[in-house]
């Protein structure tokens, strides 16, 4: 029994299944282990390719060149020096993408004032969480690492692609428009009271606002101060035309994404539940003249479809999961199909590093619940999310030109049997099952050889001393 | 005390007596020749047997054929090795804040109780931060101001060979200024040898109030940075022309960085890991400022970088090392972790090969007693001799441009030595004597009391054996959504920073935004996965000897309970339950 062989109706032998589960619990022990440079040409050869928006093409060839995908075709011809990789019964889809995530980012939420956008998930982030390499074997490429959210208008957001192991600067998504995260309702207005009171901080310190409707007066309070800020500058700017002794206005890092906000730069990606809720955001919007990019969440979303649709908001949701709290009870697993129905450009998210390692299965979910196409569903997982980043004439589809931002699968991505071979970022394999199963066993040598020398061995053993070596006579 | 020395004691006082009082206010000078000794002038080359001239405090004569001043009292080097007084290039000796009661801030009967009320002092001392004055923001600050000498305090650096420091503020994100001073004790001002000798900036979030998170400190720190540059915009074109201008107001923080800005002082950064180091250095980019890395225990991994941007490191001495043999029913330890306890040593002998400049520092170390034995470990981890010897003196001096007065043993330096019964890097050595500024000072091993190493808060014991402050692995059981979940913590405090990664079924991360305070107070934040979501959770706790306890709070969910405990001194800890059940 060869890889080679699987499809997504035969059921996968318990053998390699269990091989399978212990590739998602085990480490990997070196970032680098499991990159595999490609010499920039591979050929992938005989596959069942799902570009998502030009149809599924039968036993056909891929070229990688110089990171993009170069040619689409049959018996494609073999360019000196390529890899070649033998896909036959295999299917490529493109890399997914994630639109909701808080993976790598040493911190979460600058949740102590209502407005924080002056803080950047990009200066946190952490290219050796080991959470980035179980989603590339899941078949993952990019997210949008968010801020949380605990405040109306949070942190400025971090496209990435996942190069595991590489510096943060060559996981930034290269030219993708930059973002910003806003939150409403209840994480927000903290009825929960999930605040713990901090040593040296005062039993009642509640953040305003506690109500929807001071949330609606942040952002209004925000933007009308982002507006002054944008005058200041567009008084100073005329007038050091003339006046070579004008000085500039204090810059000021809370209102400059919000300014890029209103000049339509930043994306705004806001995190909210209820309809009313979300009704009020996009009517501010409108008021102020900005687009809301995205609603995160959203599971009320199906109750004002048209209104979404309207300004031109994208959605992105759960498949399935509801009920967590109160604002999150009124949710029906047709919220996708009913959206997109209205003409929502509607995707999947995780908000979570687990369910991130199985986006293939939700977007299936929706084929059961509202009777997406195979198309439709695959495209919440990938082509829609990259639209609502900005990032489409790069990835979320299989076209030549395009980065070669794709996953090799066993079977067909929508079956509950598909497992990743390869996941290839920018021409360059990150993930390979193959390789990851081989190395497991010099893995737990390098263990036991670590766990054997000096520094980890416990005090007392091997003659380490227990206490400090203070003279017996001093003690 | 050896006959020689008694010698020259009684010499001293005689000469004390006799002298002219050459400056007032000083200790009396005199003069001492150093003879038959072997020296490392670090300068030039090791001379097997000569003579160090002491007098005024400066070293006036150094070679293997130097005559011994009529008027000078002579110390028998036979057997010793002279070196240049030793310098711990980053730490926060001299300071009387940085020494909480004997012990180094071990947790008492009442040290509940009492944290309780510093926390309360603190409050009303500082309010909380805003976006217009962020909390952990005092870069006017100067330790010169702060200087407590206590003899008992520098009798562990003392022992351990070191003349000289850097200290610096110990708390806060924009810190404040350090001081460099010599270790004699007694006048505070008498010890300064540099006043104002660089910023310091830390990232570990305030707790409570802005900013609170990473993300916030770096904000803040960009924010604050560009007011200093606004200010300083806004200064100049009111000197141009005041006439006409509303006076821009003056504000001491933003004054003091004129000089960060201005590259005239350099700002020392502590971070550890690569990212921390590349984080600080692209900070220090966006800037145009004159970077130090302090810790560095990851500097290797960026050696090329450092190298290129021409930033020095003081690297920390304070080797992680496992701290205690885990319980049963820990999680296994991550192989990172494992990997880096056996890798930071080699730190030094790769910066070294990479052309890093570097000079040592005691980063916190659990006891002073460990700092020249951690000397030896890079050594034996790749460090040549030559190099371990330089970043003890001349590199710290050269760092901070002191290089001219400190850190060889050249005529016309300041008369730091540090005597050594054997080679310093040998195991059997010891350290015999020091001159400071030209004085001799008796080193005393240490008591228990002043092992604790590094005067950064923390350092010491919690009644847990030779664990320091919240280190150790940690079986943990976490209350959230109404479910126990079995987790385990591997901390590691180094002064009133916290590190470490959780395990268990809530996942797998590292921690971050850590701190901790002497009395056993614990915050830090980490990646948990529950049904709804990945999810940040604040855990914020007190420590008890083996026992750890507190609340876990999570944006959008009902607040959760922890506890934990770590085996004591090897042996076998239980997980707990959480209280309230």
């Amino acid at each position: 029994m060869t890889m080679t062989s699987f499809t997504g109706t035969r059921p996968m032998p318990t053998l390699l299944r269990a091989a399978l589960v212990a590739a998602c619990a085990a480490l990997p022990l070196a970032a680098q282990a499991t990159r595999v440079a490609t010499g920039g040409t591979t050929l992938i050869k005989n596959a069942t390719v799902l570009t998502v928006t030009k149809g599924t093409l039968e036993n056909t060839d891929l070229l990688i060149q110089n990171g993009k995908i170069a040619q689409i075709g049959k018996n494609l011809a073999s360019p000196a020096g390529a890899t070649v990789i033998d896909a036959t019964g295999k299917y490529i889809m493109p890399g997914i993408i994630d639109p909701h995530s808080h993976m790598m980012s040493d911190a979460v939420n600058e949740g102590s004032l209502s407005v924080t956008s002056m803080v950047r998930i990009t200066d946190v982030l952490n290219p050796t969480a080991p959470n980035i390499y179980r989603a590339l074997a899941s078949g993952v490429t990019s997210l949008n690492i968010l801020h949380g959210s605990a405040n109306t208008i949070g942190g400025q957001n971090a496209t990435v692609k996942l190069k595991y192991g590489r510096p943060v600067a060559e996981m930034l998504f290269p030219g993708a428009p930059p973002g910003i995260k806003f939150a409403l309702g209840e994480n927000v207005t903290r009825k929960n009271q999930q605040q713990v009171q901090l040593p040296g901080q005062p039993a009642a310190s509640r953040r305003y606002p506690a109500t929807r409707m001071g949330q609606e007066e942040v952002l209004r309070d925000a933007f009308t101060r982002a507006r002054d800020y944008k005058a200041a500058w567009d008084d100073y700017r005329a007038k050091a035309k003339t006046d070579k002794n004008a000085v500039a206005p204090r810059r000021d890092l809370e209102l400059e994404p919000l300014v890029e906000v209103l000049e339509g730069k930043r994306l705004v990606h806001a995190h909210s539940y209820r309809s009313d809720e979300m009704l009020m955001l996009l009517n501010l919007a409108r008021e102020f003249g900005f687009k809301v990019q995205t609603l995160q969440h959203a599971l009320e979303g199906y109750k004002i479809a048209s209104e979404i649709a309207a300004a031109g908001t994208g959605l992105s949701t759960f498949a399935d999961n509801w009920s967590y709290k109160i604002e999150a009870y009124d949710a029906i697993p047709y919220n996708v199909a009913i959206v997109m129905e209205k003409g929502v450009l509607a995707t999947i998210n995780s908000d979570s590093d687990e369910r991130v390692r199985r986006l293939n299965i939700d977007a299936a979910k929706l084929i059961k619940y509202g009777g997406l196409t195979e198309e439709q569903a695959l495209r919440t997982i990938t082509y829609n999310g990259a639209l609502q980043l900005g990032v489409a004439d790069k990835v979320g589809s299989i076209e030549v030109g395009k980065d070669a931002d794709i996953a090799i699968w066993n079977a067909h991505p929508l079956s509950v049997y598909a497992n990743v071979d390869k996941t290839f970022i920018d021409g360059e394999v990150f993930f390979d099952r193959q390789k990851d199963l081989a190395q497991r066993s010099e893995k737990e040598k390098e263990r036991a050889d670590l766990e054997r020398q000096d520094p980890n061995q416990p005090p007392g053993a091997r003659g380490r001393p227990v206490q400090p070596a203070v003279p017996e006579e001093n003690r | 005390m050896t006959p020689t020395f008694r010698l020259a004691v009684r010499a001293v006082m005689a000469a004390a007596l006799a002298a002219p009082p050459l400056v007032a206010q000083r200790a009396a000078p005199t003069t001492y020749a150093i003879t038959n000794a072997k020296i490392v002038p670090v300068a030039g080359p090791t001379i097997e047997k000569g003579t160090v001239v002491v007098r005024d405090g400066l070293v006036t004569a150094v070679g293997a054929t130097v005559a011994v001043p009529g008027d000078a009292r002579v110390v028998d080097g036979a057997g010793l090795t002279v070196y240049p007084g030793l310098i711990d290039a980053y730490g926060s000796l001299g300071q009387a804040s940085a020494t909480p009661a004997a012990g180094g801030g071990r947790a008492g009967g009442g040290g509940a109780a009492q944290a309780q009320l510093a926390a309360a002092a603190a409050l009303l001392n500082r309010p909380a931060g805003s976006a217009e004055k962020p909390a952990g923001f005092s870069p006017e600050l100067k330790v010169v101001d702060q200087l407590h000498p206590d003899a008992e305090a520098l009798a562990g650096p003392q022992f351990a060979g070191i003349t000289a420091a850097l200290s610096a503020p110990t708390t806060g994100v924009m810190q404040g200024q350090s001081v460099f001073i010599n270790l004699a004790g007694g006048d505070a001002q008498a010890m300064v040898i540099k006043g104002s000798v660089a910023q310091h900036v830390g990232f570990t979030p305030s707790r409570g109030g802005y900013p609170n998170s990473l993300m916030g400190v770096f904000a803040a720190l960009r924010q604050t940075l560009l007011d200093a540059q606004h200010y300083r915009d806004e200064q100049a074109a009111y000197a141009r022309n005041p006439r006409g201008m509303r006076r821009p107001e003056f504000d001491a923080g933003l004054e003091a960085l004129q000089p960060v800005l201005a590259r005239q002082q350099p700002v020392v950064m502590l971070a550890n890991q690569q990212r921390e180091i590349e984080r600080a250095l692209d900070l220090g980019k966006e800037f145009g400022l004159k970077v130090v890395i302090a810790g560095g225990s990851e500097a290797w991994k960026v050696a090329d970088r450092l190298k290129a941007e021409n930033v020095p490191v003081l690297l920390s001495l304070n080797f992680p090392r496992r701290v205690a043999a885990p319980a049963p029913d820990a999680d296994p330890e991550p192989v990172r972790v494992l990997r880096e306890r056996v890798e930071v040593p080699k730190g030094a002998g790769r910066l070294a090969s990479a052309g890093v400049r570097f000079a040592f520092e005691s980063g916190g170390l659990a006891a002073w007693t460990d700092f020249l034995p951690n000397v030896r470990m890079a050594v034996e981890n790749g460090l040549s001799a030559d190099e371990a010897v330089r970043a003890l003196t001349v590199r710290g001096a050269e760092i901070f441009g002191l290089a001219d007065r400190l850190g060889t043993i050249e005529p016309g330096k300041i008369a730091n030595l540090t005597l050594v019964r054997g080679d310093l890097l040998d195991r059997n050595a010891r350290v015999t004597q020091l001159f400071i500024d030209g004085a001799p000072v008796t080193v005393r091993p240490p008591t228990v009391a002043n092992a604790a190493g590094g005067g950064n808060a923390g350092g010491g014991n919690f009644g847990g054996g030779a664990q320091a402050g919240a280190s150790g692995t940690w079986t943990v059981t976490v209350l959230v959504e109404g479910e126990e979940k079995p987790v385990t913590f591997l901390l590691r405090q180094e002064g009133t920073r916290l590190t470490g990664t959780m395990q268990g079924v809530l996942g797998t991360n590292e921690i971050a935004n850590g701190s901790a305070t002497p009395d056993g107070q614990v915050q830090f934040t980490a990646g948990i996965t529950l049904k709804s979501g990945t999810e940040e959770a604040t855990f914020a706790g007190t420590v008890e000897g083996n026992a750890m306890r507190g609340k876990v709070g999570i944006v959008g969910h009902e607040p959760g309970l922890f506890a934990g405990t770590r085996p004591a001194g090897g042996g076998q800890g239980g997980r707990p339950r959480p209280p309230g059940q």
